[in-house]
């Protein structure tokens, strides 16, 4: 499974890496989400769609 | 003088609806989603689905103002409320760091330790009402913590919140002069604290942060911080307080959804977020177009101010299964009760602490607790939605 995120559109509400905090980090350099683990690990597929589920500005894809 | 011009405005077009309740405002809020190119009697454009706002907001020519008025009471521009573009983002860059997860969670003793000290004034009672004895003063002692502002000046910060967030006034000039006028307390307030502290050795606040923190390489200046921190005062308390109330009067009223979170507290997270969605407490913003524009084939003329209802993206059933239900476990729950965009709420964390963490040691006082017998919970939702009176009956142990 992938996860990617749409920096464009995310605004830093950083609920993804308080649900999934193994698969998503915030940049320091512009606050939005960057994504730690690529391909998301199985323990974590579950966190990382219940993440992207939640995102307020949709911003985050799954594949796989 | 018409009836209309002479009276407070409508808050919300929901309001204007027949299945309008003030109890139960979901259902009006589900209907006007749902609603064609809404507008208020006006002509005001309203945005209340969830794909047209997510599309609306994104838009660059959708402001936060005209540039001219300024939300409730200010003289200048909020920061960052009502700024736009590059000059909104510098600023944005600057304050976002110090309100991510992370930061605020160092917050998270002085939470626990305010909400117990002010729940010691009443466990001993039976009963309580929860409004004034905890919702409205718990975020005030938070903000003043979090500022380093002396504890004696509690009462001039809720008097100022109820000032310009429920003004007074038979019409909308009166209350917007009374909002001015509060307005104008507050920012001599900080002005004059602001000038005492450049005076005083360093401490470890929010202030001092802002006296060291640089914009592209510059300082702020007194009247940035004047600005930040007004804005903070009217963004940070009354919503964390209607929040919490709309909360504790929910569990109040649901005794087996309040022990199920009590009894596995990793429930509690997600179950404040439903009800974020579910009673979206601050119920809708503004926008200002700026250049004619299309969203989703609908136009939007240049110059237009519009109502964006978050209430109602929040119970869009396009959007969310079954909106009109709690579903404390739900999964799918993009909401946007802290907005979205670029003005998405810069304390949302914060707010999201102090509500999940004054309910845990709330609960942990009182686990038992229900509507006092006889009595029923009020609701407002003028401005930000709150149980406005939430008189509560418990055991005491």
């Amino acid at each position: 499974m992938r996860v990617s995120v749409n920096r464009e559109h995310c605004q830093g509400h950083a609920q993804c890496l308080v649900i999934a905090p193994d698969v998503f980090d915030l940049d320091d350099a512009d606050g939005r989400a960057t994504v730690l683990a690529d391909p998301v690990p199985a323990t974590a597929a579950d966190s990382a769609r219940d993440a992207a589920d939640r995102c307020p500005e949709q911003a985050i894809s799954v594949s796989g | 003088m018409t009836a209309e011009s002479a009276a407070p405005p409508v808050f919300c077009a929901a309001h204007l609806l027949d299945s309008w309740d003030e109890r139960h405002p979901q259902r009006a809020f589900a209907e006007l989603a749902a609603q064609t190119a809404p507008s208020r009697p006006d002509g005001t454009p309203v945005v209340a689905g969830r794909e047209e706002l997510a599309e609306f907001l994104r838009h660059p020519a959708v402001h936060a103002t005209d540039g001219v008025h300024f939300n409730l009471g200010a003289q200048r521009p909020l920061i960052p409320l009502d700024l736009d573009g590059d000059v909104h983002r510098r600023y944005r860059k600057l304050l976002d760091p110090l309100f991510t997860p992370k930061q605020v969670a160092r917050l998270e003793p002085m939470i626990r330790a305010r909400t117990d000290a002010l729940i010691d004034g009443f466990a001993g009672h039976g009963e309580a009402e929860l409004m004034s004895a905890l919702c409205a003063p718990l975020p005030t002692h938070l903000f003043i913590d979090l500022l380093g502002l002396p504890l004696e000046d509690l009462p001039f910060f809720l008097d100022f919140k109820e000032a310009v967030v429920r003004p007074q006034g038979d019409t909308v000039e009166d209350q917007q002069q009374n909002m001015r006028v509060a307005g104008e307390r507050m920012y001599d307030y900080l002005v004059t604290t602001l000038h005492e502290r450049r005076t005083r050795p360093a401490t470890d606040d929010l202030i001092a942060g802002f006296l060291v923190a640089e914009v592209e390489g510059e300082r702020l200046t007194d009247t940035e911080i004047v600005d930040i921190c007004y804005l903070l005062v009217i963004a940070g308390l009354d919503t964390v307080t209607c929040s919490l109330s709309c909360i504790l009067a929910w569990f109040a009223e649901h005794p087996d959804e309040r022990r199920r979170v009590i009894a596995d507290p990793s429930l509690l997270g997600p179950a404040i977020e439903e009800l974020m969605r579910f009673e979206s407490p601050v119920p809708l913003g503004h926008r200002w177009v700026a250049e004619d524009i299309e969203i989703a084939g609908r136009r939007f003329a240049a110059g237009s101010t519009v109502e964006v209802v978050w209430a109602a993206a929040n119970v869009d059933e396009q959007a969310h299964a079954d909106p009109l239900t709690m579903q404390p476990a739900r999964q799918r729950n993009a909401h946007v009760a802290f907005a979205a965009g670029p003005h998405r709420c810069l304390g949302s964390n914060l707010a999201r602490l102090e509500l999940r963490v004054a309910v845990e040691q709330f609960h942990r006082r009182i686990p038992e607790y229900e509507v006092a017998a006889g009595q029923s919970v009020t609701y407002l939702n003028y401005g930000v939605r709150a149980a406005v009176h939430l008189p509560i009956a418990f055991p005491v142990t």
